[in-house]
């Protein structure tokens, strides 16, 4: 599905990534910890092609193909899907007509038909249910005016509407109380299967509880410093990332 | 004093005909106010200065126009040509219960009957709030008079064009009577990129229960200026909803005032400006809810790229007995460049206090943060870019519920959009 080898990336002539390496098979659910600072959203962001990040080094291959050779649509359109730390307001679009438009450039890609207005907007109902949206947040512009925990759940429909292969959530669990978090792990859980991957960014061990992760990876000073099963999660919450030595400590600060 | 005005003045001082009365009192709140203070409140944010010393020249008869066609409608159409009505009036087929008059007719010709309907209109609805109102009271002799009689439901729309040609000055006025149970659809369209300067206001009265669709498209670009308004007043339960699309020009302006005169009246205004270049748009707005029980929505959105300025001023009224008003104005605004500048200002001013009153303005810019958004979930940068203008805009544009209209307009709009650069 994904293997990322010895990715330098910087943002700013800053150096952030620093030869990390990380390979995601189909099916597996990785989570990537690490103290702030540590590089995690900047991979979430090299990955899906945001300007001004850029890649010095190593490769990524995604699907077979070379992931830097596709622009940020086409990364999307074959499948790479990131649910964002920070979702973007868009006034003036609705969700509606956004999400029908990302669904249809991703079937356009696969060959197949756009959906007419009304199979779309069945399946957009269906996925606003399950993320526990009223229906008329299909209708409001793009995130607009939603609260934080309303936002990630966005997020999550939109993955649900546009079933991508690989999905990277960016501190989805970020700002969200127990009940939304709930909502929002229950749709990542819903999209698991043997074709999907995930890739969990998150600061906390909190979303491990309702998304159990095959593997769990510390990310730190730009690159995979240890990894381990569900296992080294609990490590990380119980004793914080002290145990990569004393730097890291003053890190996660 | 300019030059511009002390030959207004002087012109209008030869003007004597029936409207004598009105004129006059319009000349002389022009003599005493004279041309408008730098910080003048109406005038604060829009250059008139191009204005002052422009060589008046009154209108002239153009020799070759194009009258502008709004595919697939079927309408009828009057047409004013640098200030000068066109259409043979007595020409046009109407329908049952309509009538229409010019008042150049009624001016000169002693004997009309319309005189006293005319007078009975003219400057009633349209507040003497500036100068180049003043100004077409006081010497405006083209335009016509509309009048729908009790009962009666026109669906062609009649459609009033303003076409500018020339370097010329040219006021026109509309005057619409719309009786009771009665319903009628205006289009007023202004078309013209010559170093025009026209002024086109229009009144209307809608009758109890009767209902107009408005629409007022002010293509006005380039050199040509215009100053204009549309202004209502609504009876009990009169239903209004109006449409005004513009661009922008050197200078153009639109001043809307929406009079609750009877109860339960409803009112829906919509309001789209696309401004490029160096181009000035301005429209104030009035909502007067004088009675209880009316309600009034109006949106106004607005894009401005380039150079361009606009300016949108939204004033809602609510008088000390209106209770049970229903009012809700708002105003967003999408700036494509970092030179590009509105200045929009709510104003709600509420005397009674049984009332839902809402209100709001934004500004947003392009953001590369939302067209990474979008292009993240596999949208094309080009369709990502004209989702996040137009989306904006063809919101309103679809609410509008005239097909031939809207499939003139959504093309157009595009096509306007395309040249509008974002940087």
């Amino acid at each position: 599905m994904l293997k990322i080898s010895n990715l330098h990336a910087s943002v700013e002539d800053k150096t952030i990534l620093q030869g990390l390496n990380l390979e995601v098979k189909p099916g597996e659910v990785h989570a990537i910890m690490g103290p702030n600072g540590a590089g995690k959203s900047t991979l979430g962001y090299v990955l899906s092609g945001r300007d001004g990040y850029q890649v010095e080094q190593g490769e990524v291959i995604f699907k077979d193909k070379d992931l830097f050779d596709m622009d940020i649509e086409e990364r999307a359109s074959n499948g790479l899907f990131l649910a964002f730390q920070y979702p973007v307001e868009i006034p003036g679009v609705s969700n509606m007509e956004f999400m029908k438009e990302s669904v249809n450039a991703t079937r356009e890609q696969r060959g197949d038909a756009p959906l007419s207005a009304t199979e779309f907007l069945k399946k957009a109902k269906e996925a606003c249910k399950q993320v526990e949206l009223p229906l008329d947040f299909l209708k409001r512009g793009v995130n607009e005016g939603f609260s934080g925990g309303e936002k990630k759940r966005n997020e999550i429909m939109q993955m649900i509407l546009l079933a991508p292969s690989l999905c990277i959530l960016d501190e989805s669990d970020s700002g969200l109380d127990i009940d939304a978090l709930q909502v929002v792990a229950n749709g990542v859980n819903s999209q698991r299967s043997s074709e999907r991957s995930f890739i969990i960014i998150t600061h906390y061990q909190r979303l491990l509880d309702f998304i159990k992760p095959d593997f769990v990876h510390i990310l730190a000073k730009g690159k995979i410093v240890k990894s381990g099963d569900a296992s080294l999660a609990l490590q990380v919450e119980k004793e914080g990332y002290a145990f990569l030595g004393k730097e890291f400590e003053e890190v996660d600060a | 004093m300019s030059q511009w005005l002390n030959n207004v003045i002087d012109d209008a001082k030869g003007v004597d005909d029936f409207l004598a009365p009105m004129r006059q009192q319009s000349l002389s709140k022009l003599q005493t106010e004279g041309w408008p203070h730098a910080r003048s409140e109406e005038w604060r944010f829009t250059p008139i200065s191009s204005l002052k010393e422009r060589m008046s020249s009154a209108s002239q008869t153009a020799l070759s126009y194009d009258v502008p066609q709004i595919d697939g409608l079927d309408s009828i159409d009057i047409v004013f040509v640098d200030g000068l009505l066109q259409t043979d009036i007595n020409q046009l087929s109407l329908p049952n219960g309509l009538s229409v008059c010019s008042i150049h007719d009624a001016i000169n010709n002693a004997s009309n009957s319309v005189r006293e309907q005319i007078s009975a209109l003219f400057g009633h609805v349209k507040p003497s709030r500036h100068i180049f109102g003043l100004v077409n009271d006081a010497l405006c002799e083209q335009g016509v008079y509309i009048a729908l009689d009790d009962n009666c439901h026109v669906d062609t729309p009649l459609r009033i064009v303003n076409i500018a040609t020339k370097d010329c000055d040219a006021h026109t006025r509309v005057l619409v009577n719309i009786g009771n149970h009665s319903g009628l659809k205006v289009i007023e369209h202004g078309v013209g990129s010559s170093a025009s300067f026209t002024t086109a206001f229009a009144e209307y009265v809608i009758g109890k229960e009767a209902k107009l669709e408005h629409y007022r498209f002010a293509f006005f670009t380039a050199a040509a200026k215009q100053v204009g308004g549309s202004h209502f007043s609504l009876q009990e339960s009169a239903n209004l909803n109006s449409t005004f699309v513009s661009y922008g020009s050197d200078l153009s302006r639109i001043d809307v005032d929406i009079i609750h005169a009877g109860q339960h009246a409803k009112a829906k205004m919509n309001a789209i400006y696309l401004l490029a270049e160096g181009e000035i748009f301005d429209m104030h707005s009035t909502i007067e809810h004088a009675v209880p029980n009316g309600t009034t929505q109006e949106n106004a959105r607005g894009i401005i790229g380039d150079r361009a300025r606009a300016v949108f001023s939204g004033r809602i009224h609510i008088h000390r007995d209106a209770q049970k008003t229903l009012a809700e104005l708002n105003n967003r605004n999408l700036l494509l460049s970092r030179r590009a500048i509105i200045n929009t200002k709510p104003e709600l001013e509420i005397y009674a206090d049984d009332v839902q009153c809402a209100h709001g303005a934004t500004v947003a810019e392009i953001e590369e943060q939302a067209l990474y958004y979008l292009m993240s979930r596999g949208i094309k940068r080009s369709k990502a870019l004209v989702m996040l203008n137009f989306g904006f805009i063809q919101e309103l544009v679809n609410a509008i519920n005239n097909e031939p209209i809207k499939q003139w307009l959504l093309p157009m709009l595009n096509e306007r959009f395309a040249s509008m650069e974002v940087k």
